[in-house]
C-alpha cells in the first residue's frame, strides 16, 4: 500500500525528531538575533557569512522539498525526461560564480549593494530599472512563498496530524520568528543545519536504494523488463520537452534570487575559489535521494514488490516507511519541514528587502530605519503568504508554476548578460523584464484557465525566456550609441575585471 | 574578442532555441528536427555566457580548453541521445548500470562538466577570475563614487572607449 504524505506519517521516533529540528531553530534563531543589529546584517549578514556555511546554506536553499517529495515522484511518473531538471547542476554552479559571482560581490565591496534590484539599478544608473525587476521579483516571491507555505503544511500536518490550516499557521509562525528576529543570518545558519542533514540523509537512503533494488544494474533490469520508455534518454516526454527542463533550469538558474543574493553574503571575495566545487558536490549528495528513490521506487513496482502508488508524491514517503529505519525517515520528514521553512525565509527576506529598500528608490524616495521596517515587512508578507496558501490547492499550485521562469527571464537578461555587456542599456534591461513579466503572467494564466495553451513540447517558461533575451539584444541594439555612457566608473571597474 | 565572440554564440544559440519552439507551432506539431537546434543551441548557450563572464581584457586565456570540452561533452551528448538508436528493451547491455543512451545523457552530462569547470575554475581564479589587487581597485573606484555623491555631483560616467584593457590600468598578476 502507498502512503502519501497527506495520508499521515505520525510515529513517535518522528514527532520526536521534529520536534528536536524546532528546537535547534529555535536556539538558532535566538543566537542570530543577538547579531542582527543593523539593515545589512538582516538583509546580507553583514557581508560577513564564511566559504562553507555560504555553500551549504546555498545548496540547502537550491533543493526545497521539492528534492525529496516532488521531484521523485515526477521521475516515477515521467522517467528519465525528470532528470532534466536537476542535470544541468553539473554547469550552473560553475557558471553562476564566472558570470555573477564576482561581479555581484564586488559591487557589494563598491557600493554596499543588498539586494539583486539594487545592482540593475546600479548597473544601469535606472531606478525605473530597479523598481520593475523588483516588482517581477515580489510577483514571483508570492506564488513560490504560496506554495512553500502550504507545502509546510501538508508536512507538518503529516507529521502531527494537527490539520492542514493549523499546519500551515505553526510552520509560517516558526519561520517568522526566526526570519523577523534574526533575518538572514538565522536563515543562513538554519540551512547550514538542515542542509547537513539532508546530505546525510540523502547519502543513506540512496544505499538503501542501492540495497533493496540490487545495485543500479538489478534496478534498470527489472525496469527494462516492464518499461523500456522509462528508461530512454527522454523518458516518457518528448525530446524538445526534456532540454526544454534543461534550458529552463540551466541558463534560468542564473536568474534565481534565492541563489544569487547569497553572493552578496560571502566574508572574503577570494573565497569565491572554492565556491562552485563545493556547491556542486553538495548538490550531487542532495540530489541522489531525487534520482534514487525515483528510479528504486518504479524498479520495486515493476517486480511487485509493491503496489503501484495512489499518488507520484508517494514514492518518498513509501520506500522511507517500508524500507528503511523509522529514525532516516524520521530525519527525511523533517528534512522537508524544514527544507520549505528555509525557502519561505529565503524568499521573505528578499522580498521584505524589495519592499523596503528597492521599491521606494524606485519611487525617488530615501528608504530610512530598514532595519525596523524590514522585520515588519516580513511579518506582513508571512501573514499574506499563509493566507494566500489557504486558497484552494490549484490556485496555490498556479502561483507556484511560473515562480521559476518569471525570475529567469526577467532577469537572466537585465542582470547576468548585463553585468557583463557593456553594450546593453536601461532601455534593453526594461524592455526584456517588461516582455519576461507580460509574457509569463498573460500565458500563465490563459493556461491556467484553460483557454489556450502551448504545444507539446514548448514551456511558456522556456519561450518567455528566450523571448525576453532577444528582446534584451534587439533594444539594446537600437539604442546603442547611449550604452557606454550609462555606466558609472566604479561600476565600469566592476564588469571589466 | 571574447565577449564578441560570446554575444554572437548567445544570440545565435537563442535564435536557434526559438527556431526549436516556433516549429512546434507548425501544423502536425514540432517537426523531427526540431531537438536538434534546441540540442546544439542550449550548449552553445551556456558556453557563451560562461565565456562571457570569464571573459577578462577580451581574453579567456587557458580556460578555452574546459569551455571547448563543455560545449562538446554537452552538444556532443544530447547529439548521441537524439542519433543512436534506441536499445532500451529487456535483456538491454547496461553501461554502468544503464542502457547506453541513458548512460551518455546521466554520466557525459550530468557528471563529466563536473570533473572539469570547478577545478578550471579554482585553478585559474587569481589570474582570470579575481585577485586581492582587483578588490583594492574596485574598493577606492567605490569610495570615489561615495565621494563625489556625498559632494553632490556623482561623477560622470566614463566616456565610450574602445577597449576594457585600454581604460582599466593593468596590475600585476591580472591579465587585461
Amino acid at each position: 500500500m502507498s502512503q502519501t504524505l497527506s495520508g499521515g506519517v505520525q510515529h513517535p521516533a518522528i514527532i520526536a525528531v521534529a520536534i528536536g529540528y524546532f528546537v535547534v531553530v529555535a536556539a538558532i534563531s535566538v543566537w542570530a538575533t543577538r547579531r542582527t543589529k543593523t539593515a545589512k546584517d538582516f538583509f546580507v549578514a553583514g557581508h560577513g557569512i564564511g566559504l562553507v556555511a555560504l555553500t551549504v546554506a546555498s545548496v540547502s536553499t537550491s533543493v526545497s522539498g521539492f528534492a525529496f517529495i516532488g521531484g521523485p515522484g515526477l521521475i516515477y511518473t515521467i522517467g528519465l525526461g525528470a532528470m532534466y531538471i536537476v542535470l544541468p547542476a553539473s554547469v550552473t554552479n560553475v557558471m553562476g560564480a564566472w558570470v555573477l559571482a564576482k561581479r555581484m560581490r564586488l559591487l557589494g565591496e563598491a557600493r554596499g549593494l543588498m539586494t539583486i534590484p539594487d545592482a540593475i539599478g546600479a548597473r544601469y544608473r535606472s531606478p525605473a530599472a530597479q523598481g520593475l525587476s523588483g516588482v517581477a521579483i515580489l510577483i514571483g516571491i508570492l506564488g513560490y512563498m504560496a506554495t512553500n507555505a502550504l507545502a509546510m503544511g501538508v508536512v507538518i500536518d503529516a507529521i502531527f496530524g494537527v490539520g492542514l490550516g493549523w499546519g500551515i499557521w505553526m510552520g509560517m509562525g516558526v519561520t517568522l520568528a526566526y526570519s523577523v528576529a534574526g533575518g538572514i543570518l538565522a536563515g543562513i545558519y538554519v540551512d547550514v543545519f538542515q542542509g547537513t542533514l539532508m546530505a546525510a540523509a540523502s547519502v543513506l537512503v540512496f544505499l538503501a536504494v542501492l540495497k533493496v533494488g540490487g545495485g543500479l544494474t538489478g534496478i534498470s533490469t527489472s525496469i527494462l523488463d516492464h518499461d523500456p520508455a522509462f528508461l530512454s534518454p527522454w523518458g516518457k516526454i518528448t525530446p524538445l520537452a526534456a532540454l526544454s527542463f534543461f534550458f529552463v533550469f540551466g541558463m534560468g538558474s542564473l536568474g534565481q534570487p534565492q541563489g544569487v543574493h547569497k553572493y552578496y553574503m560571502l566574508k572574503d571575495p577570494l573565497q569565491l575559489r572554492w565556491y562552485p566545487l563545493l556547491k556542486t558536490l553538495g548538490l550531487i549528495l542532495v540530489l541522489l535521494l531525487y534520482f534514487g528513490v525515483g528510479v528504486g521506487v518504479k524498479s520495486l513496482v515493476a517486480r511487485g514488490a509493491l503496489a503501484p502508488l495512489s499518488a507520484p508524491d508517494a514514492a518518498t514517503p513509501t520506500f522511507l516507511l517500508r524500507f528503511t529505519p523509522v529514525l532516516l525517515a524520521a530525519l527525511v520528514f523533517s528534512g522537508v519541514a524544514a527544507a520549505t521553512m528555509s525557502a519561505v525565509n529565503s524568499f521573505i527576506n528578499i522580498a521584505a528587502a524589495v519592499v523596503t529598500h528597492d521599491l521606494p528608490i524606485a519611487l525617488g524616495r530615501k528608504p530610512k530605519n530598514e532595519l525596523a521596517w524590514g522585520r515588519i515587512s516580513t511579518a506582513v508578507l508571512a501573514v499574506a503568504a499563509a493566507g494566500l496558501a489557504q486558497l484552494s490547492g490549484s490556485m496555490v499550485a498556479f502561483l507556484g508554476i511560473f515562480g521559476w521562469g518569471l525570475f529567469a527571464c526577467t532577469l537572466v537578461p537585465a542582470l547576468a548578460i548585463g553585468l557583463n555587456w557593456e553594450g546593453a542599456t536601461k532601455e534593453g534591461a526594461i524592455a526584456s523584464i517588461a516582455t519576461g513579466l507580460a509574457v509569463t503572467l498573460s500565458f500563465e494564466t490563459l493556461n491556467y484557465f484553460k483557454l489556450y495553451s502551448f504545444p507539446t513540447g514548448v514551456t511558456v517558461s522556456g519561450l518567455s525566456l528566450v523571448l525576453s533575451i532577444l528582446v534584451f539584444f534587439g533594444v539594446s541594439w537600437l539604442t546603442r550609441a547611449r550604452a557606454q555612457a550609462g555606466i558609472d566608473p566604479d561600476v565600469r571597474l566592476v564588469m571589466s575585471v | 574578442m571574447a565577449k564578441r565572440f560570446a554575444l554572437a554564440l548567445l544570440l545565435a544559440a537563442a535564435l536557434a532555441i526559438a527556431a526549436a519552439y516556433a516549429s512546434a507551432f507548425l501544423p502536425g506539431g514540432a517537426p523531427a528536427w526540431a531537438p536538434w537546434p534546441m540540442a546544439l543551441g542550449i550548449p552553445a548557450a551556456l558556453v557563451a555566457v560562461m565565456v562571457l563572464g570569464a571573459s577578462r581584457g577580451g581574453r579567456v586565456g587557458r580556460l578555452a580548453i574546459p569551455f571547448a570540452f563543455s560545449g562538446l561533452v554537452l552538444g556532443g551528448g544530447f547529439a548521441l541521445a537524439l542519433a543512436l538508436p534506441a536499445t532500451e528493451a529487456p535483456g538491454a547491455a547496461l553501461y554502468l548500470g544503464l542502457p547506453l543512451r541513458a548512460a551518455v545523457v546521466l554520466y557525459g552530462i550530468g557528471l563529466f562538466p563536473i570533473v572539469v569547470l570547478p577545478i578550471a575554475y579554482a585553478l585559474t581564479f587569481s589570474e582570470q577570475t579575481l585577485n586581492a589587487e582587483d578588490i583594492e581597485r574596485v574598493r577606492l573606484a567605490g569610495l570615489e563614487w561615495a565621494r563625489g555623491r556625498d559632494a553632490g555631483a556623482p561623477p560622470r560616467p566614463a566616456a565610450p572607449r574602445p577597449s576594457t584593457a585600454e581604460a582599466i590600468p593593468a596590475v600585476p598578476g591580472a591579465r587585461t
